[in-house]
């Protein structure tokens, strides 16, 4: 095993991590207000195709990862108005979302491209270092410079939400609707308008991290592309114990385990390519069943908030 | 005096039923206003209305004179109205710190000043006698701490008016007195209390006024000089109260239950049971005396098959048990009502009927085929029998158990535990949290059951209770029996000290 495989494959567990990151977030936002999610994965698909879709009508991938960000914020209010004013059970709000918002992407992409058409591309957006004209091969100066403006956003989101929930009144008083709704009203807080705020929250980053996948990592669209990764973002919540330090690094990790998949897929080895394509999945449940039964997350995560209950 | 609040007409229903109905209440600037009532008279529901946690369906508020629409705690808590909830509202996963600036709108800026803060924080406990660990998880501490905690909470939010919702029940003596003095400093400096309890002693000791409610409505506010505990007794439970002089058996029947030498976790001195050896025979009240903690939450966990004895043998009605298991012992006819209601004892999300029939979903009379297909019909009708006959007081058997007060939960797992008839009735902290007349109608099933050759194992930290029912008292300490009495002409003075361990 040579270095360059070393380095090609951190560099790509970078890439790999990045989507992740941002479902994750997505994730944690609405887990941290109470809410469990299980319907990032349809967000992402139409965060996905709707990036796709604006990034080639209108050639600008920014564009597109705003109008999939926005398009994230849409849907999820289904599942907010569902959950949170009418009280409906989160899970299933969290499944019709997965089917209803994947089926709508590929609805879209066929009434748009129509049927059997020849594979629609996209320019992708365009790293720091190309932007700044630096060409280097240098590790590095790769590992650093040569990534989109989503990839220090995702980071800086990380960090952003660890001194958000640790350090701030706000965040604490977010947490606390997580934690146990009723308290936090009695103190003031408005429990119904932060979990509208963190259904905001989830469904833009969940846009994003879809239309990631479109204007940053792959030049066309195609039905499934989101593979699952929604629900490898609730698992690296569930891994980094709710807290923004443990998601990244449960995301590195994940990350790392879809880059390796990939490097071993096309190093020729005999094996059917299926077995490798199965080791983020793999990891995924044997990580959750190391950790599994110690449940530490909000204690109201699941439960429906009610006003005058008795 | 002057005004401070006053609720004019206060009507609040949940669906056909009124929890409170033409209220009246009126408390002044610097006072100590208690609300009397039993449970279910509408005392935490008036204060629920007053913090904004429901709106009244009728009704005006005035603070200062003024009038206010309070439609939400945050509202509250802006007009200086603080409250302690009998159920405390605190985080679990937060500090003690944090719980205590969770949702602060008085501060500027972003980030948290731990220093200021918690400056502000130990001032304001030095002032009231407050004592708190700040950094501590509140998980990791004492239930009177927390209860400081709920106060501190109030008082940081620069309460004028605090409600304390029976903030004694959990507390020990000396926090109680510990209380009481946080209250007349607050009286000192001109704030007002209004404080809801049934403890009567408590009651006449620190209110100036008291207010009695009853089925949801004011009866009537009587200065503390001008009444006594017995004139608000009565007042409360709308009747004379009379002092129920059980019979006391002398000689019991065969032994429904025998422990022999029972160990359990044995050097643990508050949680183990070391060498008791003790009999309930069929017609008799066995009660357990003792401080809380002593062993008798094990006691009970293996007369009713929870827990398996690490030693000893027990004997149930003359064969020796070999199974330990909660399923054995239900159908050996053993009834247990459980030292928590809520966690033990009742599904809160179901019906007030499915739990009822809980225990007997393989009875013939509630279902075919020993519970696969249920006689709805036959339940319903059962469960409407039931609620007459225990006065259950709820909107309808269909309300879900959580949403009802602790002493008609108690008379639903009563109802359940009582049907079958049981040889053995194992009974632990029975009206713990109850009012007179719900603990006396349970006291009252306990005696008829005992009557019917029932063996009755009551558990309580109540002395009063224990002497009251009791035909032998058997009195624990740390895991061992320490003494036997008659239940006829207790001897007090040896209890008490069989109880203090001497």
């Amino acid at each position: 095993m040579d270095m360059t495989f070393v380095t090609n494959l951190l560099l790509a567990s970078v890439h790999m991590a990045t989507p992740l990151i941002f479902l994750a977030l997505a994730e944690l936002y609405s887990q941290r207000a109470g809410l469990v999610h299980i319907g990032i994965e349809g967000l992402a698909a139409i965060g996905s195709l709707t990036g796709f879709l604006v990034s080639y009508i209108s050639g600008s991938p920014m564009t597109g990862m705003f109008l999939g960000a926005l398009m994230g914020i849409l849907v999820n209010m289904i599942y907010a108005y569902a959950t949170i004013t009418l009280c409906a059970e989160q899970t299933v709000y969290g499944m019709i979302i997965n089917i209803f918002a994947l089926a709508l992407a590929s609805f879209i992409y066929r009434v748009y491209f129509g049927a059997g058409a020849s594979l629609a591309q996209v320019n992708l957006m365009s790293t720091l270092s190309s932007a700044l004209g630096i060409t280097s091969d240098n590790f590095f100066v790769e590992l650093l410079l040569d990534q989109t403006l989503m990839v220090y956003l995702a980071y800086g989101l990380v960090l952003f939400t660890a001194v958000y929930f640790n350090k701030t009144k706000s965040g604490l008083n977010y947490k606390a609707v997580g934690e146990y709704p009723k308290a936090a009203a009695t103190l003031g807080i408005n429990v119904i308008g932060v979990k509208y705020v963190a259904s905001i929250i989830c469904g833009a980053l969940a846009g994003m991290g879809g239309a990631y996948l479109t204007t940053c990592y792959s030049t066309t669209y195609v039905d499934g592309n989101v593979a699952g990764r929604g629900f490898i973002a609730l698992a690296a919540v569930i891994f980094g114990r709710w807290s923004a330090g443990g998601v990244l690094l449960a995301c590195l990790f994940f990350g790392f385990c879809d880059a390796l998949q990939i490097r071993l897929q096309i190093s020729g080895s005999s094996m059917p390519y299926q077995f490798f394509q199965m080791i983020p999945y793999i990891a995924t449940v044997a990580v959750l069943t190391l950790i599994g039964a110690k449940k530490a997350g909000p204690k109201g995560a699941g439960k429906p908030y009610r006003k005058e209950e008795r | 005096m002057e005004e401070l609040l006053r609720m004019e007409h206060i009507t609040k229903r949940f669906g056909d039923v009124y929890a409170n109905r033409d209220i009246d209440l009126e408390v002044r600037k610097g006072e100590v206003h208690t609300l009397l009532g039993e449970n279910g008279a509408g005392k935490s529901t008036l204060m629920n209305v007053l913090f904004g946690l429901y709106q009244p369906t009728e009704g005006s508020i005035y603070l200062r004179g003024q009038k206010v629409r309070i439609d939400s705690p945050a509202q509250a808590v802006r007009l200086g109205i603080g409250m302690v909830h009998q159920h405390f509202m605190l985080v679990e996963a937060m500090t003690v710190f944090e719980n205590i600036i969770l949702g602060d709108k008085n501060t500027k800026g972003i980030f948290i000043d731990k220093e200021a803060r918690k400056k502000e924080i130990v001032e304001l406990s030095e002032r009231y006698g407050l004592d708190v660990e700040l950094d501590k998880p509140v998980t990791e501490i004492a239930v009177g701490a927390q209860q400081r905690v709920e106060i501190l909470k109030a008082l940081y939010r620069g309460a004028e008016l605090l409600v304390l919702d029976e903030p004694s029940a959990a507390l020990t003596d000396l926090e109680v007195e510990g209380l009481f003095r946080m209250m007349g400093k607050l009286k000192e400096e001109g704030k007002s209390v209004i404080f809801i309890s049934h403890k009567m002693r408590e009651v006449m000791r620190i209110s100036d006024r008291i207010t009695i409610l009853r089925d949801g409505r004011t009866i009537r506010t009587l200065d503390r000089e001008a009444t006594t505990g017995e004139e608000l007794a009565d007042l409360m439970i709308g009747r004379e109260l009379v002092p129920s002089q059980y019979v006391k058996v002398e000689q019991a029947g065969e032994p429904v239950i025998a422990l022999r030498e029972v160990d359990y976790h044995k050097t643990s001195k508050h949680n183990g049971l070391n060498g008791v050896t003790l009999t309930v025979g069929r017609g008799e009240v066995v009660g357990i005396a003792g401080v809380d903690g002593n062993g008798q939450s094990q006691l009970a966990q293996v007369v009713t098959g929870v827990i398996a004895p690490d030693a000893g043998s027990v004997d149930m009605k003359g064969s020796t048990v070999a199974q330990f298991t909660p399923n054995g012992f239900i159908l050996e006819n053993v009834s247990h009502i459980p030292e928590d209601r809520n966690k033990m004892g009742l599904v809160g999300d179901m019906s007030v009927k499915d739990n009822i029939v809980l225990k007997a979903t393989g009875d013939p009379r509630f279902s075919a085929a020993k519970g696969f297909f249920l006689k709805k019909k036959a339940i319903r009708d059962h469960a409407l029998a039931i609620q007459k006959k225990y006065d259950i007081r709820c909107a309808s058997i269909d309300q879900e158990a959580r949403n009802l007060s602790g002493g008609n939960q108690q008379k639903i797992i009563l109802a359940r535990e009582m049907e079958s008839q049981p040889d053995l009735l194992v009974a632990v902290h029975p009206t713990r949290g109850l009012d007179i007349g719900a603990a006396s109608f349970i006291h009252d099933v306990m005696i008829e059951a005992r009557d019917r050759g029932c063996g009755v194992l009551l558990i309580s930290a109540d002395f009063d209770e224990i002497l009251e029912v009791s035909d032998r008292i058997v009195v624990m300490f740390e895991g061992q029996v320490m003494g036997e009495f008659s239940g006829k002409e207790p001897p007090i003075d040896q209890i008490s000290l069989a109880m203090a361990g001497k």
